[in-house]
């Protein structure tokens, strides 16, 4: 989580520094650091690093092997900056070198999550999209380097523009809406207290949408339109089917009010949805696949993906898992010994509501920006996305001290809850 | 929840002073707690979580534990955590209604 954060931190000042580079068109080496900072740094740290800590608890099981899970964080956090630095620079030996070291940290991962779900014995949905979600990410990052690899020795003359939405999609849909189609069941109803009461929307939403990837990804590859379109739709009405089936858990849930973290997770879900609906009109085969910027383009898409979508659905579910996390290692072995504040009282909600709410609302000005390619737009994104991201890391670090400084005597008491 | 022998208020007390950590609602009035027995110096509990994957629960139960065995004259403690019956909100106090924002509404 600490590095997810230092991440958090470097993405969005790599943006704040230099907002017009969002002016240009997505595969500029820059935008291609810049995307990788977020999913790669930012999004894949935070979630794997998640998965390592939550993946035993609700599968009802022990890690497989942490000393695994170790040796992983060291080649990521060796890996990932070395990876970005050779896009930035568009070294491709670099990028091949540090990309591999991610790609066996990757491989590591997912073997120790294999053997994790083997060892739980469950097969349920939320079992199945942990499990699927870290192979999906295995071949993402395999697809990666064999991108470069050709990029390197030209060995399968072909479109990189089409591969490269197609590698970007195998992670995106892959990886992230794998897991977020089966773990929201668990995390949901244990945050809200509440129960899932039918189990068959949760499983045809995650079967719809990994049907509708395994067209994909080849579609994306070799240009083929209109089964692209398909098996997007098809991935759209799994997402669906999914919003339904949570929907219907939230209705069961015990804890009446919201709080900013799942307010949050809640609208980047729904930021998804809107990125995969305007993903169905980008590949819709009469738009033209053009890399040029500005106008109804992969940026808009790509904006509405990250800063409405996967940002809000990951500091959403943070300001949930820090605490809950920070909480158990710093306040766990003392119940019973002292009084202990509650999770939710380590954070500060104000800090959260503030935090999320401007990361969000900068998603209008970026939007506009890289759609009319407008400078001073793209700059008051940019600067609203840093100033939110960096209420969230003040209320982040505010979490994490309690692990060097925790509370003691008298327990600190969690915001007055009104019914909504 | 049931109180099967006399001197248990203490016992009740030092339960209700560890709160749930997500919810911050005692575990008591969370309805966690199955049945109190205190025999002389024996005190018995029987609880359950709200899941079974309730990643605080080892904690809780730990916590049980600690807390039982510091009270004056307890010289064992012993808590057995079941599953069955499973917690269900018909469980939940009226205090922790409102403290989870049902505002002393039924549950369901």
């Amino acid at each position: 989580m600490g590095l997810g954060l230092a991440w958090l931190a470097f993405a969005a000042g790599m943006i704040a520094a230099a907002p017009s580079m969002l002016a240009l068109p997505h595969i500029a080496p820059v935008i291609i650091a810049l995307t990788h900072a977020w999913v790669l740094g930012v999004f894949v740290t935070v979630a794997v690093g998640a998965m390592y800590q939550l993946a035993p608890v609700v599968l009802g099981t022990t890690l497989w092997s942490e000393r695994a899970g170790w040796w992983h964080y060291v080649q990521h956090l060796i890996g990932v900056p070395g990876m970005i630095y050779g896009f930035w620079h568009w070294d491709l030996k670099m990028i091949g070198l540090f990309g591999s070291l991610v790609g066996t940290g990757i491989a590591m991962f997912a073997v120790n999550v294999w053997r994790t779900v083997i060892r739980s014995g469950k097969r349920d949905a939320v079992a199945w999209s942990i499990a699927l979600a870290a192979g999906w990410l295995t071949l993402t990052v395999l697809a990666g380097l064999l991108l470069v690899a050709n990029r390197y020795w030209l060995f399968w003359p072909t479109d990189l523009l089409a591969l490269l939405r197609a590698h970007a999609h195998l992670g995106l849909v892959g990886f992230f809406l794998t897991l977020l189609q089966g773990v929201t069941f668990q995390l949901v109803p244990m945050f809200m207290l509440g129960t899932v009461p039918d189990w068959r929307p949760v499983r045809a939403g995650l079967w719809l949408s990994q049907f509708g990837l395994l067209g994909l990804v080849p579609a994306l590859a070799w240009h083929a339109g209109y089964l692209a379109a398909a098996c997007t739709t098809l991935i759209i009405a799994g997402m669906i089917i999914s919003a339904w089936a949570l929907k219907q858990t939230l209705r069961t849930r015990k804890k009446r009010q919201l709080d900013p973290g799942v307010k949050g997770f809640l609208r980047g879900l729904g930021g998804l949805v809107g990125a995969a609906v305007v993903g169905l009109l980008l590949v819709w085969p009469t738009t033209p696949w053009s890399s040029a910027p500005g106008g109804f383009s992969a940026m808009v898409y790509i904006v509405i993906l990250f800063v409405a979508g996967l940002l809000p659905v990951i500091t959403g579910m943070m300001c949930k898992i820090v605490p809950f996390l920070t909480w158990m290692r710093a306040y766990g072995p003392k119940v019973g010994h002292t009084p202990t504040p509650p999770a939710g009282a380590l954070a500060n909600p104000r800090l959260e509501r503030w935090a999320l709410a401007i990361q969000g609302a900068s998603a209008a000005p970026l939007l506009v920006g890289v759609w009319r390619l407008n400078t001073p737009l793209l700059c008051a994104g940019a600067w609203m996305l840093a100033a939110g991201v960096v209420l969230f890391l003040f209320d982040m670090f505010g979490i994490l001290k309690h692990l060097w400084w925790p509370t003691s005597g008298a327990p600190v008491t969690l915001e007055k809850r009104s019914p909504s | 929840m049931s109180d099967t022998s006399p001197g248990t208020t203490a016992v009740w007390q030092a339960l209700a002073a560890i709160p749930d950590p997500e919810f911050g609602v005692s575990i008591v009035d969370l309805g966690l707690i199955y049945s109190v027995e205190r025999l002389a110096d024996d005190v018995n509990v029987v609880m359950t979580l709200t899941t079974t994957t309730c990643p605080s629960g080892s904690w809780i139960y730990e916590g049980v534990r600690t807390a039982l065995g510091k009270l004056p004259g307890v010289k064992n403690v012993r808590v057995d955590l079941v599953f069955d019956p499973p917690w269900n909100a018909e469980m939940l106090s009226t205090n922790a209604r409102q403290q989870l924002g049902w505002d002393g509404a039924s549950a369901q």
